[in-house]
């Protein structure tokens, strides 16, 4: 067979599905717009998908026998050009919905977290440890906060915890709690997006940034206790400290899972190694957002609320500790009987 | 494809190969310019609109200022198009190295792993792992396996100029016709100088008759048409 009589045997079915593909990638955009009216009606002849796949394999196969003949440059640059597109839209994932998100908050990111258990524990006390021996060592020498936190900073913390004319949420309205709400998110989620990215580093970021952070939180807390404030900042902390803490050791543990992949990556490659630590982490990585919006919310519009007295607050924030690590150790786990099913399940 | 080309081959279900074209660092470096003018601008106007309303403004600003330097490439990425608009602007989109759509958690990881890239200054790292790199990749590309690319295909090849059609002189091999059909695709591509000159070196095959070049361009793309089929 001669290249014309190929291309004029093949023509009809290439343009059929040009245009199927044109309307669909169209059609993407104008349903988006259409979406307010009735469905809009869709033309049989480009959405029905058998029919799509059909003249897709068929193009392939095509291009296949173009490349194997040594057929014109021009003709199966314009195959693979429409191989290339159809590839895209026939295995785009559309299952973003609801029904997604509901299996990674109830079954995914806490069977993810205890699948990851070793690197929680590690990333956890190396948050920890600084965060307790600094916070010690604060509280017998106040002026070793100096050594994390400038002295400005430390001046700005007693004015906020200290019972001074202006203290942190006495006199604050609701307008200033978004502002804090805000603030914590923006501050925060990219405390423990860096906590995480420094992992590639071979974990070495990741340890740096948990450590650091550690020992800052601890040094206020000792800072602040030695100086007599201690129950407004305890009081202050405990509830959304349940999900941040938490959040900022698991964002860390997902930076020493691809640290660990570029250390031992066992047989694969180390590059395989870290695709594959990066697609785990990545559902870490969604709970950690979710986590620290939540607390982001508590710390604006509760934790700051002065008028709720620290006993309940200390009350409220320990359950609020109970449902954090509850939900991590129980949540998601396969029901009795049902451990052969889902052995082994890991979601990308 | 030779070995000069950077050229990426995935390999699809269907037994084809996907020709990916990674996207080099220059075109990739004004992609993020415009993707930061872009951003500067939605903070600016933000500020101005959000300024003028009292301390929910502050808040939304804050809140926009985090979307802006987190997610915006991850929004966009998972959008049909699968680029920001900067991206787009220069004809560049991302994929998996797999040659299938992005993922949301390849896009987050890849994104948030700006922050390594970044370091030690000005995306120091992330320059390095892509000028060391034949596709290019930046760190977060190689965690995430994904692969930005240059979204259109380029026609280096049109039609065949007209010729009489000619039949060779001798039985050709299989790359003997490729490479003279592809010639002739190159017509409109080439300064006919060039085109004459690589002309004659297929004289061989369509007779000896060393006579003026022009003639022998004629004759070979009528060998071309030949070979294509007509007759």
């Amino acid at each position: 067979m001669t290249p014309l009589q190929f291309e004029s045997r093949q023509r009809a079915r290439w343009d059929e599905l040009e245009s199927s593909l044109a309307a669909l990638e169209q059609g993407r955009k104008a349903t988006k717009k259409a979406s307010t009216g009735a469905p809009a009606p869709l033309d049989p002849a480009h959405f029905d998908p058998a029919h799509l796949a059909a003249l897709y394999r068929a193009a392939c196969e095509d291009l296949a026998l173009a490349r194997s003949r040594a057929y014109p440059v021009h003709l199966t640059a314009r195959l693979e050009e429409l191989t290339h597109r159809a590839h895209q839209v026939i295995y785009r994932r559309s299952d973003y919905g609801m029904a997604r998100l509901k299996r990674l908050a109830l079954v995914d990111f806490p069977q993810s977290v205890r699948a990851h258990w070793r690197y929680m524990l590690v990333a956890g006390l190396v948050f920890a440890l600084p965060l307790f021996l600094l916070g010690l060592a604060t509280f017998f020498d106040p002026g070793l906060v100096l050594s994390v936190h400038d002295a400005e900073t430390a001046r700005q913390f007693d004015h906020m915890y200290g019972p001074g004319r202006d203290p942190l949420g006495r006199e604050r309205g609701a307008d200033s709690d978004w502002v804090m709400f805000g603030h914590y998110i923006k501050n925060n989620i990219g405390i423990a997006f860096q906590c995480f990215a420094g992992g590639v580093f071979f974990g070495l970021g990741s340890l740096f940034f948990l450590a650091f952070n550690g020992a800052a939180a601890g040094s206020v807390a000792g800072y602040l206790t030695a100086r007599g404030h201690g129950e407004a900042f305890y009081s202050f902390v405990v509830t959304h400290g349940a999900f941040e803490l938490t959040a900022i050791v698991i964002a860390g543990a997902a930076g020493l899972r691809l640290g660990q992949a570029l250390l031992a990556p066992g047989r694969r490659t180390r590059l395989e190694a870290l695709k594959l630590a990066a697609s785990e982490a990545a559902v870490l990585i969604y709970g950690t957002i979710a986590m620290l919006l939540v607390a982001a919310g508590i710390e604006a519009f509760w934790s700051s609320a002065r008028w709720v007295s620290p006993a309940v607050k200390y009350g409220v924030g320990a359950a609020c500790w109970v449902l954090v690590i509850a939900y991590l150790c129980a949540q998601g786990r396969p029901a009795r009987g049902q451990h052969a099913q889902h052995a082994g399940h890991h979601a990308g | 494809m030779t070995s000069l080309d950077t050229v990426v081959t995935a390999e699809a279900p269907e037994g084809i190969e996907l020709v990916l074209r990674p996207a080099g660092i220059v075109a990739r470096t004004y992609a993020f310019l415009i993707d930061a003018l872009i951003r500067a601008t939605i903070l600016i106007i933000a500020s101005i609109a959000l300024g003028s309303m009292n301390k929910l403004g502050g808040a939304l600003f804050l809140i926009l200022l985090f979307l802006v330097e987190w997610l915006y490439p991850v929004l966009f990425e998972l959008l049909p198009g699968s680029a920001t608009p900067g991206k787009r602007a220069v004809g560049l989109k991302v994929l998996m190295d797999s040659g299938l759509p992005i993922t949301p958690a390849a896009s987050l990881v890849r994104n948030l792993l700006r922050a390594a890239d970044f370091l030690p200054l000005l995306y120091g790292f992330g320059a390095v792992s892509m000028l060391l790199r034949p596709d290019f990749k930046r760190i977060g590309d190689l965690a995430a396996g994904t692969l930005v690319v240059h979204a259109g295909s380029t026609r280096l090849h049109g039609t065949l100029p007209d010729a009489p059609p000619r039949a060779p002189a001798r039985t050709l091999s299989t790359h003997e016709q490729a490479v003279i059909v592809a010639w002739a695709g190159r017509a409109t591509r080439l300064t006919p100088a060039r085109f004459d000159e690589l002309a004659e070196l297929a004289l061989p095959a369509v007779g000896r008759s060393p006579d003026d070049a022009a003639r022998a361009t004629q004759r070979l793309l009528g060998v071309a048409q030949w070979l294509l089929g007509r007759r």
